[in-house]
């Protein structure tokens, strides 16, 4: 009986090693693998310095301004409202994508913030050493779900939205809208996850439209739908990374969809965003895709439309 | 000390035993009772309830269960690699929004656990090697996570108490250590005051 009892544990066992082996293998695919030892690579180095560092970033009243902090962040004021995307400070997104040039401000520049906007959870868009060095006066928006994995850090309100919901307060209008990308924020999690924690947003405050892509995937269906709903004035779309192609086609915009959705949202202007900033995939060169898509741009003959922002560079769309 | 090692090394492995053991186990765990009332002074917010609906056992996570931690652990008689599978009736966290309900049961996200809680769980180990005559050993812990670093994810502090049976024996630890890369890496000193035992681990975990 005993031996019977052995004979099967034995069993179950051996199945249980091939089925973690298959479960965790393919997770370590060599596109997993090549990327941690390429950010391994670069852990040692020191980001570059930004030399437009705007110690005063703030207006007393602007129509509309963007200023690119690097990566997913950006800092828009709208009237007397300032808005920040996914804000990220730290020298690295989850501890080993290694961030290659320094943020363009310092979050001590922020002495007043009325929104933080989270698209979704993963490292480089929900950074919670960044989060905790912004004011306590903001308000932070999060996609529907996301609740689980926000520490308190003593923020005026936390509102998680849903797909097209939108939140109003004090002339301002934030609208949570579909995106195409990925759940989880440590691998596995992902997997389980019952909705979609990822989100885009649309900003409208002042008589002015701000689309904030968030990270995502190309759907023509999704972002026409966007389109048809608002009158946007300025999209912020990313456009890396690009490699692996097969892959990231699906979670990520490369510079050519990334004007397709510019388009389809039939927004006036665009500023590219998620690039140059951090190891990102498998993306040869941190310049690749602004390169790319500034030959797209000129190409298409959209140079006063697409505004390629250095990091640190504050763009004063309306006065 | 002497005594324990030898336990170890005398336990005859049966189906029946291990049952036994798990029953002492769960009887005489006190903490169950503390854990209970916990339970009851943190019951869901108003604002945590549509995010409880959100969240919950998926079958995708009933799966993923399966897949065992890997842990090393030192004991008096050497070191061993062991699978180890956990569950968390319960646990209490103080480190989230109100947009998190503060109590959690079986289901908990790594946040939920490193920004700050106290959980009651139970493991379960299958030693690679025999320790005396049996592959098979059984925990329950009430740990404290207290976040350090990057609200735990960088570094979080563990401090609790662990009760033990190992080959038949059984033996309460005092248990400390650090936890590192999200809560995926753990070190753990454990010790027995009664045996004068030591046992060190580190533990790569899964969810």
């Amino acid at each position: 009986m005993i031996h019977h009892h052995r004979r099967l544990l034995r069993f179950f066992f051996s199945a249980l090693i091939i089925l973690c082996s298959s479960i965790v293998l393919p997770g370590c695919s060599s596109f997993v693998a090549r990327f941690i030892a390429k950010s391994f690579e670069d852990l040692p180095s020191t980001p570059e310095p930004v030399s437009l560092k705007n110690a005063h970033p703030i207006f007393q009243h602007v129509g509309l301004s963007v200023l690119w902090v690097g990566h997913a962040t950006c800092l828009i004021q709208i009237g007397d409202k300032i808005f920040i995307t996914d804000p990220i400070f730290t020298e690295t997104a989850g501890m080993i994508s290694k961030r290659r040039i320094e943020p363009g401000i310092l979050p001590a520049f922020l002495d007043k913030l009325d929104y933080i906007l989270i698209s979704h959870i993963h490292f480089d868009h929900l950074s919670y050493g960044s989060l905790s060095m912004l004011p306590r006066s903001a308000a932070m928006m999060l996609p529907a779900g996301s609740g689980a994995y926000i520490p308190e850090f003593g923020f005026s309100a936390y509102r998680e939205m849903n797909p097209w919901m939108s939140f109003e307060a004090d002339g301002v209008r934030i609208t949570a809208v579909p995106a195409k990308h990925f759940n989880g924020r440590y691998g596995f999690d992902g997997l389980w996850s019952r909705t979609n924690t990822f989100t885009g947003y649309v900003i409208e405050s002042n008589g002015k439209t701000v689309y904030f892509a968030g990270d995502t995937g190309y759907d023509p269906d999704l972002f026409r739908e966007i389109g048809r709903k608002f009158a946007i004035d300025l999209a912020l779309i990313p456009i890396a990374p690009i490699e692996p192609h097969d892959f990231m086609k699906y979670v990520h915009t490369d510079p050519e969809e990334a004007l397709r959705i510019f388009h389809d949202v039939r927004a006036k202007f665009m500023i590219p965003i998620h690039h140059r900033t951090f190891v990102q995939g498998l993306d040869s060169a941190l310049i690749t895709a602004q390169t790319q898509l500034t030959m797209l741009v000129v190409q298409q003959h959209l140079e006063h439309r697409v505004l390629v922002l250095n990091i640190g560079e504050q763009q004063i769309l309306a006065p | 000390m002497q005594e324990i090692r030898r336990s170890f090394f005398n336990w005859n492995y049966s189906l029946p035993s291990i049952i036994m053991t798990s029953k002492r186990f769960f009887f005489h765990t006190r903490s169950i009772l503390l854990l209970g009332l916990i339970a009851l002074a943190g019951m869901p917010r108003a604002e945590a309830q549509e995010q409880e609906e959100r969240r919950g056992i998926s079958n995708s996570w009933l799966l993923l269960q399966a897949v065992p931690s890997l842990s090393w652990t030192g004991l008096p008689a050497g070191t061993h690699f062991s699978f180890e599978w956990e569950l968390t009736p319960v646990l209490y966290s103080w480190g989230m929004t109100r947009l998190d309900p503060p109590v959690h049961f079986f289901f908990v996200t790594q946040p939920e656990r490193f920004a700050g809680s106290v959980e009651f769980n139970i493991t379960t180990q299958w030693y690679t090697s025999r320790i005396g005559t049996s592959h098979w050993g059984f925990s329950g812990q009430l740990m404290a996570h207290l976040p350090l670093v990057e609200y735990g994810e960088y570094l979080g502090l563990n401090l609790g108490v662990a009760r033990y049976t190992i080959a038949g024996s059984s033996s309460n630890f005092i248990a400390g250590g650090f936890s590192t890369l999200f809560g995926f890496l753990h070190y753990t000193v454990k010790y027995s005051p009664a045996d004068k035992m030591v046992m060190h681990s580190i533990d790569f975990r899964f969810f």
